[in-house]
């Protein structure tokens, strides 16, 4: 009896874990790509049994291969250490300098503020600085590195015990060291070792975030004193110099929050200096009388007071430098590079002074709990700052208060100034400014060219910049040669900033005495202005127009700068202007009617008409009068209020916010929709091919779709293989854009000739290495960023990615986004020329770059769902104009080529209260029609599932079901995922059988897809044998083992019972 | 011959508790379902019927040995069936939950309404998993006392 109760408890219990084994093995296969990024393991591979013609299309360079064609992984790190030193010493920005810099070798210097020795490299979460990092007491005084003992760390939270941990990015480091010349300091050791004893309790990392209550940690005096009460002892022999590091970070789904600091820190904002930090500075001055401040932040920190006071001999701005960056850091103290970057940002004395400032953060319709039904829908930003962002707003303000006009010297607005708004006060460093150690005279070589041409209805209007740059110092430079312009403004007509960037270039290395000229292509269009109550006589309204005029163009240091040297041209008094002013350096020119049209940009570079496609954005719209958009006729008047608590009344902007967009259809004749044609064509001979070659529609015929639809169904890291035209479940895809995210040794390529094997000692270093985004449009230099691209290309050939979900190209609308690091800048142009170099470089070796998060991301508060309402102007000429320039891409066009973007991640939020993903006039009427994308358009993840007819139907070109495999068996068109819809429709093969614009859309979007992937690397592979094989890795062998491990207990067990139970009877 | 009208031992008293931790699940499920449309569990149906098939097996691996006596064939089968089923309601559940427990975990960590989702996801899904633990120690168990 008690044998037979054992055996029937362990075959009870063996059928438990039987069933447990059936249960983790169905979920490892249905995401079994994630699980192979997770553990770096590899569970299918694409195997071609015919080698010809495979591995031709893109290859790496050939100094990164071995003798025999494998992947030298020693060259390749030692290739990203020098570009990522070159991108932070190029991006760099030296902002005060007194004559302390650079720093002779041999100084003894003394390392002040705990970030010096935790710096922050790259963001928490999102793109993170991976891997052995060069830290800055190393990178001034060591000439080797030691990974073995710094790899970067990064915060996570312990879910079993629910505590924050500092955790390590990757795991041991056993591979190479590499040599370098560092900076040849001599650093003291008793504070970096008193920093190094304090970050054990403190929980700093060098991939930190910010936080909605942020305290910057840095340790007091006392606590200093704790650890070593005889610290100062150490100053006399290390008083060449103070280096302070202040520190602010940058992250995924995190912001800074007005007044969101830890009370008690002596700040009341997160981006102010804290009495400790103030503290750390006051050592600083104890022990050395030569201050250098270090700003290691990708927003603009308060330094305002440290800019005035002359203790501080000189303050650089390094961004987030990236694994290697600190080398570049370096390479500016010491003086082996000049620096030449400008702030990608305008750094005000108090950042709450922008108009921005006033709507960010968490915002809920006053009447949402009685009116929306859909999840992510209750929140909101009314950006009433309208297209008065960043510089934008300070120079233009600048501008009308020293012409007395627009109210611009009204108290509204203010808090650096002390009376009437002023721009010396409210601002700290002017955006694009910068210095260097030597000096350069520049001037306009010749008259600007101005070149208009028109072809049908398309306007090409453009104007080339000459300047030549002499560098009249004593030492080596660059300089960067920003053109900005002025359009004329009529008192209270359309909206135009007073300055704005229109392009950039730099000069090479230029030696004592060497002139190099630049040429500078101004597109002309990005000095029109969008007036959206333009009637274009065609029943539409909206379109850009060019107002006859005065136009002003000049270089300048920064867009102040430039401004001033137009003022001057405009013969304002030099004593009432902030700042230097030259008026050699501007250029005017009239614009009539005969010289340019007022409607010269009507119709867009692919011929379309352009009119107003995003009405809904403007809350007036739905609800007139209730918002008040920030205007330069009144600045005192329209500066921003805060729009708390707004109700909806607007049914229209009801039904929207609930999802109601899109109805299937189901009686439609689709006849003339081919699908599933007999035909020999196979995707494999599309490699290359343009988008409107028509072997397309050859191919797309011959798909089904039901395959049709499963491509646009499961985008993202894998996808469905469609068997009609010989293409395979693929894994596509990875996040960050600063470097591809798998490890060398966890290829998805692994038959490529160049794979670096599992067994490399390099194996296990991770790409993701660069600096921040800002770091690399501070560099104001179209080549770096190209050639980042182009590394991170080189990577992907590495790594078997042929898509990478980056550059994030939102903007950066105020300092408060915690995930600026992730994206360029506040100015549209440099942001959208620096994409557009990034992604030309990476397609050079069939990486598909696809900029993040397509559109109006502005803030990660709400960042699922919220609606930011804007006016069309702002949301054209800020927002959309650096997607705009990425994806036209016109300085590669030839004409045998569309050069441009293959692809893009559609944003989470909203615009007005249509969700981004399914407004077709953001997708479709400017995305494709007016930009001419074509490629993969995919949603953000897991993003708006419940409006699959919606999304389809809108230009998006597929979801993002992240992770998921197994199509068509494990993951099937009617998954329970996709079951709640909000029109009611069942999702299956044949939910649009009926509705042909949706099968047109589908079919468009596998055109798109396919196309996309068919640039890509994802070619080398592809020819008529390609197949998949299923690997096994050890989780699969594993589950396998359990399975058959417990079927057969069970069995074994069930047995015993049986024969227990029959010789029971028997006894 | 069936023997009748046992009385019950702790065995038994597993198998109800089982059986009223299917219940709790099923209620669980369907609250989660039933929080937000965006988070509604689209087979919740599937689920619902598993739950109800191992609450049945669970009271049929009391019924049969208090017929048929302890450790009887049809009640072991009962049993087996029953943490089987439970089993695979989780995993319907799991199956269903893992992208918003993926999301709650790493990029979707502010998401309040999906925590509370998952809050009572995990009620439901600790409820099925019990329940099968419950039934597994009843099977090394007597149902019935021996008269």
């Amino acid at each position: 009896m008690k044998k037979t109760g054992i055996f029937r408890g362990l075959a009870a219990l063996m059928t438990f874990l039987l069933s447990i084994s059936v249960i983790v093995g169905n979920t490892l296969e249905s995401f079994s790509s994630t699980i192979d990024t997770a553990l770096g393991t590899q569970s299918e591979m694409m195997v071609t049994d015919d080698k010809d013609a495979v591995y031709d299309k893109f290859t790496p360079p050939a100094e990164l291969l071995n003798e025999d064609g494998t992947g030298n992984s020693h060259a390749l790190i030692q290739a990203a250490i020098d570009l990522n030193r070159e991108q932070a010493a190029e991006g760099t920005v030296l902002l005060k300098n007194n004559g302390v810099l650079p720093l002779a070798s041999g100084a003894n210097v003394t390392l002040f503020g705990i970030r010096s020795q935790v710096p922050i490299l790259g963001s928490s979460f999102g793109v993170k600085a991976f891997g052995g990092f060069i830290n800055l007491d190393e990178a001034l005084q060591n000439n080797v590195t030691d990974f073995a003992h710094h790899i970067t760390t990064s915060l996570s939270q312990n879910w079993a015990t629910g505590q924050v941990e500092r955790g390590y990015t990757t795991g041991e480091w056993s591979g190479d060291e590499f040599e370098f010349d560092g900076a040849g300091y001599k650093v003291n050791p008793t504070m970096t070792s008193i920093y190094t004893k304090l970050n054990e309790t403190y929980l700093h990392t060098e991939n930190a975030g910010p936080a909605e209550e942020y305290d910057p940690g840095e340790p007091s005096v006392k606590e200093i004193e704790g650890v070593n009460a005889n610290f100062k002892d150490s100053f006399a022999k290390y008083g060449d110099a103070s280096i302070v590091v202040i520190g602010r970070p940058s992250a995924e789904s995190e912001d800074y929050l007005p007044g969101g600091i830890v009370s008690g820190l002596g700040a009341s904002e997160p981006l102010a200096l804290t009495t400790n930090e103030k503290d750390a500075i006051a050592l600083a001055k104890e022990c050395s009388d030569k201050v250098i401040i270090l700003v290691n932040s990708a927003s603009a920190v308060e330094i305002g007071e440290l800019k005035d006071d002359p203790e501080i001999d000189a303050i650089l701005w390094i961004g987030a430098p990236g694994s290697y960056g600190l080398l570049g850091v370096a390479d500016i103290l010491c003086g082996k590079v000049s620096p030449s970057g400008g702030l990608a940002d305008i750094f005000p004395t108090y950042n709450m002074s922008a108009p921005a400032m006033q709507n960010m953060g968490n915002f809920s319709y006053a009447n949402a709990a009685d009116v929306i039904t859909r999840e992510n829908s209750s929140n909101y930003i009314i950006e009433a700052e309208g297209i008065y962002v960043g510089y934008r707003y300070y120079e233009t303000r600048y501008y009308d208060a020293v012409l007395g006009q627009g109210n611009a010297t009204g108290t509204a607005g203010t808090y650096a100034s002390k009376s009437g708004w002023d721009y010396d006060a409210e601002v700290a460093y002017g955006f694009g400014y910068g210095l260097s150690y030597t000096t350069f005279d520049m001037e306009y070589e010749g008259e600007p060219v101005f070149n208009v041409s028109k072809n049908k209805d398309v306007t090409t209007a453009t104007a080339t910049f000459n300047v030549k740059v002499t560098n009249t110092g004593n030492v080596a430079g660059k300089k960067s040669v920003q053109i900005y312009g002025q359009a004329p403004y009529e008192q209270g007509g359309i909206e135009k900033s007073a300055i704005v960037l229109l392009n950039y270039g730099k000069t090479g290395l230029l030696q004592p005495g060497e002139s190099e000229v630049v040429s500078v292509d101004v597109d002309l269009q990005y000095i029109a202005t969008y007036d959206s109550s333009f009637d274009n006589g065609d029943g539409t309204f909206g379109t850009y127009i060019v107002d006859p005029g005065t136009y002003y163009f000049a270089f300048g240091n920064g867009a102040h700068d430039a401004l001033n040297n137009i003022m001057a041209m405009q013969g304002v008094a030099a004593e009432s202007l902030v700042g230097e002013a030259n008026a050699d350096y501007a250029y005017s020119t009239e614009i009539t009617e005969d010289t340019l049209s007022k409607t010269a940009f009507a119709y867009s570079k692919t011929g379309t008409k352009i009119s107003n496609q995003l009405d809904y954005a403007d809350w007036n719209y739905f609800q007139d009068g209730e918002v008040t958009y920030l205007s330069r006729a009144d600045w005192n008047g329209t500066y921003p209020k805060t729009y708390s608590d707004m109700t909806l009344t607007s049914q229209e902007m009801i039904d929207y916010l609930n999802g109601k967009y899109y109805t299937v259809a189901t009686e439609d004749n689709t006849s003339d929709i081919v699908w599933g044609k007999d035909g020999d064509l196979m995707f494999y001979e599309m490699a290359g091919l343009d988008f409107e070659d028509e072997k397309w529609e050859e191919l797309l015929s011959e798909m089904t779709l039901e395959e049709a639809q499963y491509l646009a169904t499961f985008g993202g890291p894998s996808i469905p293989g469609a068997d009609s035209i010989g293409t395979v479940e693929t894994y596509m895809t990875e996040n960050a854009g600063n470097g591809i995210a798998v490890n060398l040794n966890a290829s998805k390529d692994t038959e490529a000739p160049w794979n670096i094997s599992s067994e490399d000692p390099n194996g296990n270093w991770h790409p993701e290495v660069f600096g921040s985004s800002p770091l690399t449009a501070a560099s104001f230099n179209p080549d770096l960023a190209k050639k980042l691209g182009e590394f991170i290309g080189i990577e992907s050939l590495f790594t078997g990615i042929p898509i990478l979900w980056g550059p994030g190209l939102n903007t950066h609308r105020h300092a408060y986004n915690g995930r600026n690091g992730e994206y360029y800048s506040e100015d549209p142009i440099l942001s959208g020329y620096t994409a557009m170099e990034f992604a030309i470089g990476a397609l050079e070796y069939g990486l598909i770059a696809a900029p993040k998060h397509y559109a109006f991301n502005d803030q990660e508060t709400n960042r699922a769902g919220v609606a930011p309402f804007m006016t069309e102007q702002r949301a054209r000429e800020v927002e959309l104009r650096a997607y705009q320039i990425a994806f036209e891409a016109t300085k590669y066009d030839t004409e045998d080529e569309d050069a441009g973007m293959r692809g893009l991640m559609i944003s989470f939020s909203k615009i007005g209260p249509v969700e981004c993903t399914v407004s077709t006039g953001l997708m479709t009427e400017i995305l494709k029609k007016e930009w001419g994308f074509k490629g993969y358009a995919v949603t953000d993840i897991y993003d708006d599932f419940d409006l699959y007819g919606a999304v389809l139907t809108s230009g998006a070109t597929c979801y993002d079901t992240r992770g998921m495999s197994g199509f068509y068996t494990d993951t099937t068109l009617d998954s329970p995922r996709f079951a709640n819809q909000a029109d009611g429709s069942a999702i299956s093969a044949t939910v649009f059988a009926g509705d042909a614009n949706a099968q047109q859309a589908v079919r468009e979007s596998a055109h798109n897809v396919l196309y996309a992937i068919a640039s890509s690397n994802l070619m080398n592979r592809y020819n008529a044998t390609t197949h998949v094989v299923k690997l096994n890795t050890w989780w699969r062998t594993a589950y396998y083992a359990a399975i058959g491990c417990t079927a057969a207990l069970t069995v074994l067990f069930a047995v015993l019972y049986i024969l227990s139970k029959r010789n029971k009877k028997e006894a | 011959m069936a023997e009748k009208n046992k009385k019950l031992s702790v065995g038994a008293y597993l198998n109800c508790l089982a059986a009223v931790l299917g219940v709790v699940g099923i209620v669980a499920a369907l609250i989660c379902s039933n929080m937000t449309i965006t988070y509604r569990l689209g087979n919740m149906g599937t689920i619902a019927v598993l739950g109800v098939f191992g609450i049945c097996l669970a009271i049929l691996g009391i019924v049969f040995p208090s017929r048929f006596g302890n450790h009887d064939y049809l009640g072991t089968l009962s049993v087996l069936g029953g943490i089987a089923v439970f089993t695979a309601a989780f995993g319907q559940i799991l199956g269903e939950r893992i992208l918003l427990i993926a999301g709650l975990f790493s990029y979707d960590s502010v998401n309040t309404v999906g925590w509370q989702v998952f809050y009572v996801t995990a009620v439901a899904i600790a409820a099925f998993i019990i329940a099968a633990i419950v039934l597994i120690i009843g099977a090394f168990l007597k149902t019935v006392k021996n008269q």
